[in-house]
C-alpha cells in the first residue's frame, strides 16, 4: 500500500473521481483543438513529407544516395534505428518495471510513455527496412517455407534475432497499450456528448462496462502481460547490442555491451518521457496529475542511470588500455578520445554523464524549463553515443587500407527529420484523441490521498 | 429488459465495499458489480476465479517447445548449412529467438483468450446498467427474484450510504 510520506501526493487538489475523468478527457471532449495544435501538426507533417521524399529517392535511385561506403556501411540509418529503439524503451520500463516494483506514481505517466514507445519503435523499424537496399524483398527475413529450397534464414545471426525482437516488441507494446486503454475508451463513450464520438469510442471500447467479471480477467491479463513483458525490457536492447558485440570490430567486441545498451536505452527513454510530460504539463495543464514530485522522481532515476552511463564509458576506455590490445587502444585513444571523432565522444560524455548530475540539486529539479532543457540534452547526447559506437569502430578497422570517413548526405538527414516529424505527429494525435493519462488506473490510486476512505474501510473488515 | 433489477449506486469505493459485505452477509450474491476501476474485495467477494494465468502458462510451454523444435528441424534436418564452423544444432543461439517468440505467442494468445472469455471484442455493443459506472459511480446490480423476503433489508443497506435506482 502507498503510505509513504516521501513522495507526496499522487494527485494534487483533492479531486473527486468525476473531476479526474473530466479534466483528463477535456482535450478530447472539446470541439476543436487549440490553434497551436494545428500549427504544430502542419510543421510535423511537412517534416514527415520531407522524410517521405527522402524515402522515395532512396527507393527509386538506390542506397548510393546515402553517404555510407564500403567501410562505414551503417551510418545514420543504424544510429537512428538504435536511438529510436532506445527511446522506445521507456514504455516497458515505465509501465512494467514500475508495475512490478509497485510504484503507484507510474499511473500518471505510463500511458504517455507507452504511446511514445509505440510511435518510436515504428520510427525505428523504418531504418533497417530501407537500409536493406531492396525493401520490397524484406519478407525474405521471415522463416517461411519457400521455393528456394526451402532455404531458411540463419538462426545464428544477431540480425535475425533483432528482427524477431523488434517485431515482437512492437506488437506486444502496442497490444499492452491498447488493452490498457479499453476501460478509458468506455469512459469516453459514456461521457461524450456527440453521437460520432460515442459511436467511434464505443467501437474501440470493445463493449467494456466495468463489470467485476471483466475486471477480474483484466487483472489476470495485466498480471500475465506485465510478468512476461518484463523480460522484454532487458531482452530487446540486449539483442540490439549483439548486432555489434557478436562481430569482431574493435570497440564492439565487448561483453559490456548488453547491459550498457539496456541502461542507455532506459536513460534516453526516461529523458524523452520527461520531455513529453513537461510538454503535457505546459500545454494541457496536467500539473495536478503529473505533479512536481513525479518529475522529481524521474529526475532522481536519471541521476542514478547517468552514473551508470559514466561508469560504462570509463570502463570501456579503461579496458582499451588495460587489455593491451593495440587495435582497441588505437581506436579509443587515437580516434574517439583525441582524433577525428573527438567532438562526438566528448559531446556524448558531457551530455550523458556530466550534465544530468545537475539533478542532484533540488533547485534544478524544481525548475521545469531547466529539466526540460536537460532532458533534450540527454536525448542529443544519446544520439552521439550511437554515433560513437556505429561510426568510429567502422572507420578504423584492423587494416589501414579499409579506413574511411563518413558524413551523411541530405537524404539521410531528411529521412531522420521525417521520422522526427512522424513522432511529433503521433504525439499530437495522441494528445487529441487518446486520454493521455490512464484514467482508471489513476482513479484506483486516488483513494490513497484521502485518509477518510481508509478509516471507513478498516471498520468494515480486514 | 424482462427481468427486474435493483441498482445500488455509490459514490466511493469504501461505502460500496461496506454495503457489498453486508448484502453478502444476508446470503445474497449480487448479479454483477460495476466499478470504474478494479476493487479487490469485490473481485474476491463475487467468488469467480480466472484461469487466464494457467492458460498463459500452457501457451508458453507449447510455444517454447514448438519454436525450438522448428528451429532445430529447419537448421539440422531440413536444410543443414555450415555457418562459420558452428555445429548445425547451435543450441545456445536458438535460445534467443525461442524466448522472444514465446513471449510474443503468450501475449497474443492470452489477449485472444481474454477477448473470448470476457467477451470483449471490437464493435461489441455495451450492455450499460448505469451510465456513470465507467466514470465515478460504483454500482451493485441485484436481481429482484433472488432477493425474496430480504428486499427491504437490502434496500436499507444500500440507502445507508448510496441510492437505490
Amino acid at each position: 500500500m502507498y503510505n509513504s510520506k516521501v513522495r507526496g501526493k499522487l494527485i494534487e487538489g483533492d479531486k473527486s473521481l468525476g473531476q479526474i475523468s473530466q479534466e483528463i478527457l477535456a482535450p478530447i471532449h472539446r470541439k476543436k483543438p487549440p490553434l497551436w495544435w494545428y500549427a504544430a501538426l502542419l510543421v510535423s507533417l511537412s517534416m514527415f513529407g520531407f522524410g517521405l521524399y527522402a524515402k522515395y529517392v532512396t527507393i527509386s535511385t538506390g542506397i548510393g544516395t546515402w553517404g555510407v561506403n564500403n567501410s562505414i556501411a551503417w551510418g545514420w540509418a543504424i544510429i537512428n534505428f538504435v536511438w529510436w529503439i532506445g527511446i522506445g524503451h521507456a514504455g516497458t520500463a515505465f509501465s512494467i518495471f514500475l508495475l512490478i516494483l509497485r510504484q503507484k506514481w507510474r499511473t500518471a505517466i505510463n500511458r504517455a510513455a507507452e504511446a511514445m514507445t509505440v510511435v518510436a519503435v515504428f520510427c525505428a523499424s523504418l531504418f533497417p527496412l530501407l537500409h536493406m537496399g531492396r525493401p520490397w524483398l524484406f519478407f525474405w527475413i521471415f522463416p517461411y517455407p519457400n521455393t528456394r529450397g526451402p532455404l531458411w534464414v540463419n538462426f545464428n545471426s544477431p540480425l535475425f534475432w533483432d528482427f524477431v525482437a523488434i517485431s515482437a516488441y512492437l506488437l506486444i507494446s502496442a497490444s499492452f497499450w491498447y488493452f490498457g486503454m479499453v476501460p478509458d475508451f468506455a469512459t469516453i463513450r459514456d461521457t461524450a456528448k456527440s453521437k460520432v464520438k460515442k459511436a467511434v469510442y464505443g467501437f474501440f471500447s470493445f463493449g467494456w462496462t466495468g463489470s467485476s467479471k471483466e475486471w477480474l480477467r483484466f487483472e489476470g491479463l495485466s498480471f500475465v502481460l506485465g510478468g512476461i513483458a518484463a523480460v522484454l525490457v532487458v531482452s530487446v536492447h540486449s539483442i540490439v547490442s549483439t548486432d555489434f558485440a557478436v562481430s569482431v570490430k574493435p570497440g564492439w567486441h565487448t561483453t559490456i555491451f548488453p547491459p550498457y545498451f539496456v541502461v542507455g536505452a532506459i536513460f534516453s527513454g526516461f529523458a524523452m518521457v520527461l520531455t513529453l510530460v513537461i510538454t503535457m504539463r505546459g500545454l494541457y495543464k496536467m500539473n495536478d496529475f503529473i505533479t512536481d514530485s513525479h518529475v522529481d522522481a524521474v529526475c532522481r532515476i536519471l541521476i542514478f542511470i547517468s552514473l551508470i552511463m559514466g561508469t560504462a564509458y570509463v570502463t570501456e576506455v579503461f579496458m582499451a588500455w588495460y587489455s593491451a590490445n593495440d587495435y582497441e587502444f588505437s581506436l579509443f585513444f587515437r580516434t574517439r578520445l583525441f582524433g577525428e571523432y573527438a567532438f562526438q565522444f566528448w559531446a556524448m560524455f558531457i551530455a550523458n554523464a556530466v550534465i544530468p548530475q545537475l539533478f542532484w540539486f533540488k533547485a534544478v529539479r524544481r525548475r521545469m524549463w531547466v529539466v526540460f532543457i536537460i532532458s533534450i540534452i540527454i536525448n542529443i547526447g544519446m544520439w552521439f553515443e550511437r554515433f560513437n559506437i556505429v561510426v568510429t569502430s567502422l572507420s578504423r578497422d584492423y587494416l589501414p587500407s579499409a579506413w574511411a570517413s563518413y558524413s551523411p548526405t541530405w537524404v539521410e538527414i531528411a529521412f531522420f527529420t521525417g521520422t522526427i516529424g512522424m513522432f511529433i505527429t503521433g504525439v499530437l494525435l495522441f494528445f487529441r484523441y487518446i486520454p493521455m493519462i490512464a484514467i482508471s488506473e489513476l482513479k484506483s490510486v486516488a483513494k490513497f490521498d484521502k485518509p477518510n476512505n481508509g478509516q471507513l474501510k478498516s471498520t468494515g473488515h480486514e | 429488459m424482462s427481468k427486474k433489477y435493483i441498482l445500488g449506486v455509490f459514490n466511493d469505493e469504501a461505502t460500496l465495499v461496506d454495503a457489498f459485505e453486508k448484502i453478502k452477509a444476508k446470503g445474497i450474491l449480487p448479479t454483477e458489480v460495476y466499478t470504474p476501476y478494479p476493487i479487490h474485495e469485490i473481485l474476491e467477494g463475487m467468488g469467480k476465479k480466472t484461469r487466464i494465468t494457467h492458460a498463459a502458462f500452457f501457451y508458453g510451454l507449447f510455444a517454447a517447445v514448438g519454436i525450438l523444435s522448428f528451429l532445430t528441424y529447419a537448421a539440422v534436418i531440413d536444410w543443414p548449412l555450415h555457418y562459420g564452423g558452428k555445429p548445425f544444432n547451435a543450441f545456445p543461439s536458438f535460445i534467443v529467438v525461442t524466448i522472444v517468440a514465446t513471449i510474443l505467442s503468450i501475449t497474443l494468445l492470452t489477449l485472444f483468450t481474454f477477448s473470448a472469455r470476457a467477451k470483449i471484442f471490437p464493435g461489441k455493443k455495451a450492455e450499460i446498467f448505469h451510465e456513470r459506472a465507467t466514470d465515478d459511480k460504483f454500482v451493485i446490480v441485484l436481481d429482484t427474484e433472488n432477493l425474496g423476503d430480504n428486499a427491504k433489508a437490502v434496500e436499507e443497506i444500500i440507502r445507508e450510504h448510496g441510492e437505490v435506482e
